[in-house]
Parts: C-alpha cells; structure tokens; sequence
C-alpha cells in the first residue's frame, strides 16, 4: 500500500524531472532522460501491481472505494530512508508481468533489468490493459494519438512539437525536509502551495486520484465519453473539467489546491511523456520510425510524429485514466 | 610512494565565477588544467624548485587564461549548446609549445600554447607602436632583432573539430600513437587524426533503429595507456566493453565485456541509477581499469571479465537516501576517479566536500575534506569521518548534516609525485604530501 503511494510519489517526481529537462539550458540530456525512465518504469510497474483491490473500485463520478488501509494519522516513523532499501515482495513484481494479480505476486525471482525489460514490460502492461478495458481502453488511446498527429504544427516547444503548458504546474513535488535539507531540486517549480513530505501523513491526499487510474475502462467511459466531441479544436480551453472531476472524492484531510495540481500536472505531462523513449508509451509498432541524422537531438525529436495530446482533448478524459493509458 | 594520508594544505584558487567542470594533469605534472562551466581554461604552472630551499616544494601559479568555448545556439534544433568545457585532455610534449584538447557538449578544439618572451623590434616600414610610416620618411634599411619582453603566454586554437557529434560529448582520450584521439557521446565513439579536422571515423555506434528501445547509453571511453588499438568505453547499465580496432572497422561488437552480477538483495527503484558507470580509467600500467559508480569505485582485471577485483565503498551511508537524493538530482552526479603514479592509491570524491583515498595494498582508506575553513596553510590534512547511526563522536560529521550541494566530482593527480588537485565548485585545492 505504501509502496503504491511511494510509487505514484516517485512517478510525479520523474515526469516533473522529464518535463523540466526539455527547458534546461543545452539540450535534453539522453542519459539522464535514460535513467529517469527506467525509474518511472520500476515506480509504474509497483503502482499497477500493488495489490489493494479496494483502490481498484473507483465509479466513474470518481468517487473512491474507501481504501481500506488509509491511515491518515500514520506516524511518519516508516523512514523515508525507506527508498533506498530493497523494496518489499510486492513491488518485485517480475518485470515481464502479465497481469496484475490480486494476491501479492511472489518474490520467485530478482527481477532482472535487462534489454528486456523496456519491451517487455510495455507489452505487459498493454496486454493488461487489453484485456480488461479494450476497447474504450483503445478508443481513448486512438483518440490521445490522432489529435497528436493534428497538433503537429501547433505550438513548436523547444524540443520541437511539444505544445503549450501550462506555468508552473508540472512541478515535482517540494522534496521534503528530511534528511537532505529540503532543497529544491534545480529547476522545480516551486509553485506548489503544500510541502510534500515523503513522510507517511501524505497518504490522505493521495488516495483519491489514485483508484480511479487503475480502472481506466469505468473512469474512460465517462471520461472518453464526451471524446468524439472533444477531438481537437486547437486549443484554448484550460484544463478544468479534469481538476473539477477530482474535487469530488472526498477524503479525510485532503488538500484540495495541491491535488488539483498535482492532477493536472499528470494530465499534461502525459504530452511530454507521450514522445518519450524506451518503448513506455508504445501501444502499436508505428512511432518508432527512423529518423534522419539532422534530425536526432534526443529521443522527444526522435519522434516528431508523436506530438502532444491537445489540450481540448485531454480535458475531456479523466486525467488518471490518461495517465494509466500513456503508461 | 608512501601512503596518502599526511596531506598539507598547499594551496588554493578560487574562481569568482565558474563551476570547475574537469581538472586534468599534463604528463609530466609541471602543467596542470581546469576547464569551468563559462567555457573557460584556466592553466597552472609549477614553479621551478629553487635550489635555495630545497625543502619548499614548487608551488602552482596561474600560467595562461584563455576563453575555450562559447555558446552556441543550434538554429535547426533550437537547441542551446553550453559551453562548459566537459574534459581537458593534454598532449604529450613534443616541442616548446603545449597541446591540450577541450570539449563542451558538440565540439573539440586543440589549443596551442606558447610562450613569448622576446620580440622582433626595429622595423623598417612600421614605428614602435606598430603604425606605418609613411615610405618617404624611410631612408635607411636595418634588420629587426629579437629582444627580450616581459613573458607571455598565448593560446591559439589549432584544430576546430566540429559537427561530428549528434548527442552529449562526455570523454575524449587521446591515443598512444600521439596521432588520433576519440570522442564519445552518448551513443557514438568517433575516432580523429589530429591533422584531420573535416572528418572522423565513427568506431562505436550504439544507437538502436528505433529509439524507443535504448537501453543505454555510453558514459565514459578511454584509450588504452601502451595499445593503440584497444579502448574501453563503459555503459549506463554498469558495464565495461573493450575493444579492439584491429578486429572490425566498427567496433560495435566488443572484444571483452565486463559485468559484474547484480546483487539482488539491493534492488530498488534507484538500482540502474547508481550502477550506471561515470568514469571509467586504464590504470597507468594498462593492466586494470577502474570504474566509479553512485556508491562504489571498483577495480578491474583486464584478464576477468565476470567481476571486479576490489570494490571499494566510497558513500555507503547514502544507500538508505536514495530517494531524496533522487529528488535533489544529486543521484545522477558524476563523479571520476583516479590513479596514483604507481597505480597503489586510487581517489575519488563525494559530497560535502569530502573526497576519498584507497590504497590499494594496505586497504586503508582515508576521508579528507577541501575546505578553506578546516585547513590552515601548510597544514596537516585531518582525516574526516561520517558517523552512520549511534552516537556521533565529536569529530564526526553525521549523515543528516552533509552538505550536498559541496560535491566533489573531479579529482586530478600528478603523474609522478603525491600532489592532488581537488576541485570543490569553484575552488581548485591543490595538497601535497607533507615533507620533512
């Protein structure tokens, strides 16, 4: 349970250092960008294997299922140092994972963290997906790709094709006070009115966002349904039907401002996240293509094909479906 | 060479502006380099010993201050390219001049530099100030004479080499043959003749068809100190290949590949992070190469390719952080290592200033720290300890309280004699071993 959250913690962390390398002066840095997503996949893999089928039993108003191990009043006595131990039997989730299981998977064999992990992994989770919510798991998915292709000639980021995002909200979370002296990592936002602290007492406000992501197919059938209306119309429509659908879960001792970003910060960092490399995002052969030697300047313009998702469009889904969907 | 762990503080200069990116040793230690992040070079000279005080070892001083690299700006990419210098690596010394190579992210250039001390005056159709004089005015021919000047030192950019490089230039190593040097980035090794500056010959190549499946990517190469066919270039997934230019023009299939197996029991979010390699360096002898990961500096035999000879712990203590450190970006600093002289001691830094000493033969180690504050000139260098849990006794320093933000990633050391350079942001040390 607490890994999952971990997880997710560690997820939003990484998109926000993905999104933040494309402004860094010189370029996008290949190996860090690397390294970045082989974390996101580990943190992904934990956050889809926990078992905790409560969380799984989100309705499409985004009301969660209580969770049942919510404990808001957790002491933070579980370190936050915690991180750099091996992880428990939960998160070695083998990495060529089928399916998610209910039970907790058994530690059989160390996970190894090979060339196929990336592929592997993707096509795991993807059958995973297949399976269970198809065809609205795919009819959002399709749609998330053709306005991509739309968008192509819309806003020109740094990094080419990109698109437009809102300031200021795709900030990984403050790092917390303990142990490292609660820096900001460089290039943080740090427009995030709460402090996140990796200490336990977060759990309250994470809850809510979380059941909903794993259960695209009862959130997307809401969520996509207003899809075919809301193919893009280049976009000035902010994100906020997202953020209002997430105001509504209640939730003990919730921070309405900070999940509000933080929701928002997933949605649109799915469009970073959309073009990235390592296979996270490949539901089908067909983005990969060659790419000519002129040009290669990291793997987001590796695929210019690949743009972001257009605003419009991603207002009308639910934003953890979108993310569950570009993981 | 006796054991590293009387250091004096020696000496210490301090850049008001710049970041060091990279210290670097010229091959007889009479020269020693920094580049910093403005795309500066900054080059120290060791005064001749006098022979009155014999006992006062020569001190370094500035020696010549040039401007390497600019900024750029890619157009068709809308890419900046920094020009914080990556690597400064020297050539051997041939004639009166020096030859250095620098890098920033895309370009390598070969800098002269030179002294003059004399200059040519009495010239027939210029006056002293270099003005020419009107022709009429001349009626008397002379030769110009050299005489002597205040010394100066100028450096010239020899050889620009240029647009050979898609990704992120990390290493360039200049080869035994004193002819080529390779450049790597994150995917691509190319190989140059120093004559050669419109071509390179690319020798590794580790770009998949598809993006979407890199794996890794490269983080450090080296040449060979003695064979100038064999290099090294290690990976992001913590391993080492070795090749060998004679078995194939491209050398993407290697001719030694060095893995050590995970340890299962440590696996984490963070493992591929800390077990990516960011430096990798030939031993003086070319008999085993060392390599630096987050936590470990390890030993390798070139003859056993399945593990490390010695695995040294450099930080330990942040295994149980990785987490924040992952937050604070500091996981993905890069830190280098280095050889003694005689291959007996190995150094490498860490944070709060600290840098680390193993040698190899006692298996004593040492912790010491760059600080102007804790070091009185000439000096005994205290070692330095980091208290991991208990109770902290009064020297020590705990965990909680390192400063990150004090990293040391590049280390230098004299080819021959037990001096160090230790470059602390932008403060350069320089400590030497005490002498009686």
């Amino acid at each position: 349970m607490e890994f999952k959250l971990e997880a997710h913690r560690i997820v939003s962390i990484s998109l926000g250092k993905i999104y933040n390398s494309r402004v860094q002066r010189g370029g996008i840095k290949l190996h860090k960008n690397l390294l970045v997503s082989l974390v996101l996949r580990s943190a992904r893999q934990v956050y889809l294997s926990d078992p905790c089928p409560g969380l799984y039993l989100a309705g499409p108003a985004g009301i969660p299922a209580p969770p049942p191990q919510q404990q808001p009043g957790e002491p933070a006595a579980g370190p936050p140092a915690g991180w750099g131990e091996p992880p428990p039997p939960v998160a070695r989730a083998s990495w060529p994972e089928t399916e998610p299981q209910p039970e907790r998977p058994s530690v059989s064999h160390a996970p190894r963290v090979g060339d196929e992990v990336p592929v592997t992994t993707v096509t795991g989770v993807g059958d995973v997906l297949q399976g269970r919510e198809a065809d609205a798991t795919e009819a959002a998915w399709s749609r998330v790709e053709r306005p991509r292709q739309a968008a192509a000639g819309e806003a020109e980021g740094p990094a080419g094709g990109w698109g437009v995002f809102p300031e200021g909200s795709l900030a990984a979370r403050r790092p917390c006070g303990c142990p490292l002296g609660g820096e900001d990592p460089p290039g943080t936002p740090a427009a995030t009115p709460r402090t996140a602290c990796c200490c336990a007492p977060r759990p309250a406000e994470d809850e809510p966002p979380a059941p909903p992501a794993v259960c695209p197919r009862k959130r997307g059938a809401a969520g996509v349904g207003g899809g075919p209306a809301g193919c893009p119309a280049p976009g000035s429509t902010p994100l906020k039907k997202p953020r209002r659908n997430l105001e509504q879960p209640p939730s003990g001792g919730e921070d309405d401002d900070a999940e509000e970003m933080e929701t928002g910060n997933v949605a649109n960092l799915i469009s970073i996240f959309g073009s990235s490399f390592s296979g996270l995002l490949r539901k089908s052969p067909g983005g990969g293509r060659e790419e000519e030697e002129g040009e290669e300047s990291g793997p987001e313009a590796a695929e210019p094909g690949q743009i972001c998702c257009d605003k419009p469009v991603l207002r009308d889904m639910n934003p953890w479906s979108t993310a569950i969907v570009a993981f | 060479l006796k054991c590293t762990e009387k250091y004096v503080y020696y000496l210490s200069f301090q850049s008001k502006s710049d970041i060091i990116s990279t210290v670097e040793f010229n091959h007889t230690g009479e020269l020693l380099a920094t580049g910093d992040k403005g795309g500066r070079v900054v080059i120290f000279q060791r005064e001749q010993e006098s022979k009155n005080q014999v006992h006062r070892r020569g001190e370094y001083n500035v020696y010549s201050t040039f401007q390497s690299h600019e900024p750029e700006f890619d157009y068709l990419k809308s890419l900046e390219i920094e020009e914080k210098i990556n690597k400064i690596r020297w050539l051997p010394q041939q004639n009166a001049a020096y030859f250095l190579l620098s890098t920033n992210d895309k370009t390598v250039k070969l800098w002269k530099v030179s002294e003059r001390d004399k200059r040519p005056e009495g010239y027939n159709l210029k006056d002293e100030e270099g003005r020419l004089r009107d022709p009429a005015t001349i009626t008397t021919l002379r030769v110009p004479v050299l005489r002597p000047m205040d010394l100066m030192v100028e450096a010239t950019p020899r050889r620009v080499f240029a647009n050979a490089h898609t990704y992120h230039i990390n290493s360039i190593s200049v080869n035994s043959d004193y002819e080529t040097y390779m450049s790597a980035d994150d995917l691509r090794i190319n190989l140059w003749n120093f004559e050669i500056t419109n071509q390179s010959f690319n020798i590794v190549d580790i770009k998949p068809a598809n993006m979407e499946e890199l794996t890794e990517v490269i983080t450090a190469a080296e040449f060979h100190p003695h064979h100038c066919n064999t290099f090294v270039y290690s990976s992001s997934k913590g391993t080492i290949r070795l090749c060998d230019m004679r078995a194939s023009a491209l050398c993407d299939r290697h001719t030694k590949f060095f893995e050590e197996p995970e340890d299962p029991s440590n696996r984490s979010f963070f493992s591929e992070i800390i077990s990516s390699i960011s430096d990798v360096k030939f031993s003086h002898s070319g008999r085993y190469i060392m390599t630096r990961d987050y936590l470990t500096v390890k030993v390798w035999d070139l003859n056993m390719e399945n593990r490390p000879i010695e695995t040294y712990q450099v930080h330990d203590y942040l295994r149980s952080k990785l987490c924040s450190l992952y937050e604070n970006d500091c996981i993905f600093d890069k830190f280098e290592c280095v050889w003694n002289g005689s291959d007996s001691v190995i150094m490498t830094g860490s944070y709060n200033n600290f840098f680390r000493m193993f040698d190899r033969n006692t298996k004593r180690d040492v912790t010491l720290e760059a600080s102007r504050e804790n070091s009185k000139p000439r000096a005994i260098l205290k070692p330095r300890k980091v208290c991991v849990g208990g109770k902290r006794r009064k020297d020590e320093i705990s965990v909680d309280s390192l400063d990150f933000s004090k990293k040391i990633l590049h280390t230098a050391w004299h080819p021959s004699e037990n001096i160090i350079a230790v470059a602390a942001t932008n403060n350069l040390y320089i400590f030497q071993d005490k002498v009686n």
